[in-house]
């Protein structure tokens, strides 16, 4: 491929996927940098992926009752998510059908009816226009109310996950989620999980890809990043994230089990409630998992931790969405889940955990952030774009995929390595050329 | 306000002054010292509510909720050879103002509000974060000394710009 004579903004829409087609290549481990960086990228994303995909809103457990609704956002775009009368759950984008405004400003709450700070339109929770303001007399009765219903958001669910979509034409969540389902099941099924307090939000300067990528397969880093943790006594070794499986499933997904673990690292008295969700394999494998590390594509990425606090063993289970603001800026979101019939100490002490590696103040997450940040201003500007500046994905491309491992799609019997992140960016580029 | 609010004020602000300066000049230690056995030192996630309901932050998560051995945990990987997050440290500022005492108990205890203006800058990074926030803190005399019991930091944002809590409020 030649080095390019113009910008990616000065290509045309074909020429600019006809460079990226040339210079990026999953399959042998090439990443260019720019590819983190152009605002031409970010947008070609935007349209064709989180147009496109299913994006996570968020869990049933944030909205159990009637009438309870949530503020999320679906591709940067506000929606309220509903628990209707009728116990449905919907969603809507957050604007009025009559002139624009935004009906509801707060996170969360329980509510009937939304009612427009604008004119006073009141809309049910089930999107229905329910009331106008002295409508016979200046409608003179002509204002056909059934056509100006907010305006619907496709949504599905998976074991608590409230999904949503602007496609019209969406491929099935469940053909989506394919093969993934099992190790969501693992992360986030195996019992009644129930989310803790809001969800905490913070803005990191990094493209969103850059988390994503890092979940779907980064042990790695974690011997140099998280050294601290290490230091700490929180885990055993540097080198503790190496073992256990790698693997990755069709549309992106893929995940990293740490194996074996001497402890069982949920609470014992669920042990039956494990065992009624899972399949005989699943539970297996969670009773000598260490933890779940994962991406489910685009940008949710789940995680169960298994750290030592306070000389006693725990299990955090946590689950994040890395949002796109802008090509080198996201809103990090993130989502505490704990065991819903587990004890109260154990409760308190995974939220405990929780809090001290993986909430903003985390001591895992700190550290990622500040790397996040510096790849991102790297890959910034025209030089590493002109300079054909690319990254080496090539970890692990001499290894063969195990075949006794008891999960479904292609598991690599060793953590380190970039097989996940190529399967990542193989599908990442197929959407973009869809 | 008596003359014994007006020294206990202007005592409070001379503790927090220092407790401000020690952390911008990342003396941890020195800093640490300052807490009490007991200490829980937490902040609450901020949210937007629909109208003027209260209190507006979460009561079930925090962004900190450490008692004196998982402060000491952050104050000791601060000081490892691996806390990337702060290597090398971020330049801060930690301006302490509106310091209003609310409760006194000469030699025994005390409550203490303030505003906190907290402004972070790291490395070669041309973008500044401010952190800006309302801190309760309860205060028990020991040895001589005011030590911190409790810290409930409220911070101004539901969204936080910045890119860790590696650094304290």
């Amino acid at each position: 491929m030649g080095k390019p004579e113009v910008r990616l903004d000065e290509m045309t829409r074909d020429e600019a996927l006809q460079y990226l087609n040339e210079t990026m290549n999953p399959e042998e481990g090439a990443i260019p940098a720019y590819i983190l960086s152009d605002p031409t990228i970010y947008k070609l994303e935007h349209e064709k992926i989180f147009m496109k995909t299913w994006v996570l809103l968020g869990h049933v457990s944030e909205i159990p009752n009637k009438n309870d609704y949530m503020l999320r956002d679906l591709a940067g775009y506000s929606v309220i998510v509903s628990h209707g009368q009728d116990g449905e759950i919907r969603a809507f984008y957050n604007m009025c059908t009559h002139r624009g405004m935004k009906l509801c400003r707060a996170d969360h709450g329980n509510k009937a009816n939304f009612t427009c700070p604008y004119h006073g339109f009141n809309f049910k929770n089930n999107g229905d226009l329910i009331g106008v303001p002295l409508q016979n007399d200046i409608y003179g009765g002509r204002l056909d109310t059934s056509k100006m219903g907010l305006n619907k958001v496709t949504i599905d669910t998976y074991r608590g996950l409230i999904f949503g979509t602007w496609n019209d034409n969406p491929q099935p969540l469940d053909d989506f989620l394919s093969d993934f389902k099992w190790y969501l099941d693992i992360g986030l099924g195996r019992t009644e999980m129930e989310v803790v307090g809001p969800p905490q939000k913070f803005i990191v300067h990094s493209n969103w890809k850059i988390g994503s990528d890092n979940f779907v397969s980064d042990s790695y880093h974690t011997m140099v990043t998280h050294g601290s943790i290490a230091q700490l006594g929180m885990v055993p070794s540097a080198t503790y994230s190496k073992k256990g499986y790698q693997v990755h499933t069709d549309n992106g997904h893929g995940c990293l089990i740490g194996m074996p673990n001497p402890d069982f690292p949920f609470p014992e008295e669920l042990k039956d409630e494990y065992k009624a969700n899972l399949t005989p394999e699943q539970f297996d494998l969670i009773s000598n998992m260490k933890n779940l590390i994962g991406t489910l594509f685009p940008n949710l990425s789940i995680l169960v931790s298994h750290t030592k606090v306070k000389g006693q063993l725990v299990s955090n289970t946590t689950m994040r969405l890395w949002k796109p603001v802008g090509p080198d800026k996201m809103e990090v979101m993130t989502w505490f889940l704990v065991e819903k019939n587990a004890s109260e100490d154990w409760k308190y002490r995974s939220r405990e955990a929780y809090i001290l590696t993986f909430s903003p103040s985390g001591i895992f997450e700190q550290d990622d952030t500040e790397v996040f940040t510096d790849i991102t201003q790297a890959a910034s500007g025209t030089m590493p774009f002109a300079k054909q500046l690319t990254y080496n994905y090539t970890m692990g491309m001499h290894r063969e995929p195990v075949t006794d491992f008891p999960g479904p799609g292609v598991a690599y019997g060793d953590k380190f390595s970039e097989a996940n992140s190529r399967n990542y960016y193989r599908y990442w580029l197929n959407l973009m050329n869809s | 306000m008596s003359m014994e609010m007006m020294l206990a004020t202007y005592e409070f602000q001379q503790w927090l002054y220092r407790e401000a300066k020690l952390l911008d000049d990342i003396d941890f230690d020195g800093w640490f010292a300052l807490m009490h056995p007991e200490i829980m030192y937490s902040m609450p996630v901020r949210v937007n509510k629909e109208g003027i309901e209260r209190p507006d932050y979460a009561t079930d998560m925090f962004a900190f909720h450490d008692d004196h051995h998982l402060l000491s945990l952050r104050v000791e990987r601060l000081k490892s050879d691996y806390a990337w997050a702060e290597i090398p440290p971020s330049r801060t500022r930690r301006s302490v103002n509106n310091v209003r005492v609310e409760e006194y108990a000469p030699g025994e205890k005390a409550v203490v509000k303030s505003y906190l203006l907290l402004y972070r800058s790291r490395s070669t990074d041309i973008h500044h974060d401010i952190v800006s926030g309302e801190r309760t803190d309860e205060f028990v005399y020991v040895d001589g000394e005011w030590k911190l019991k409790k810290r409930f930091f409220v911070i101004d944002q539901t969204t936080i710009n910045t890119r860790n809590l590696a650094i304290f409020v």
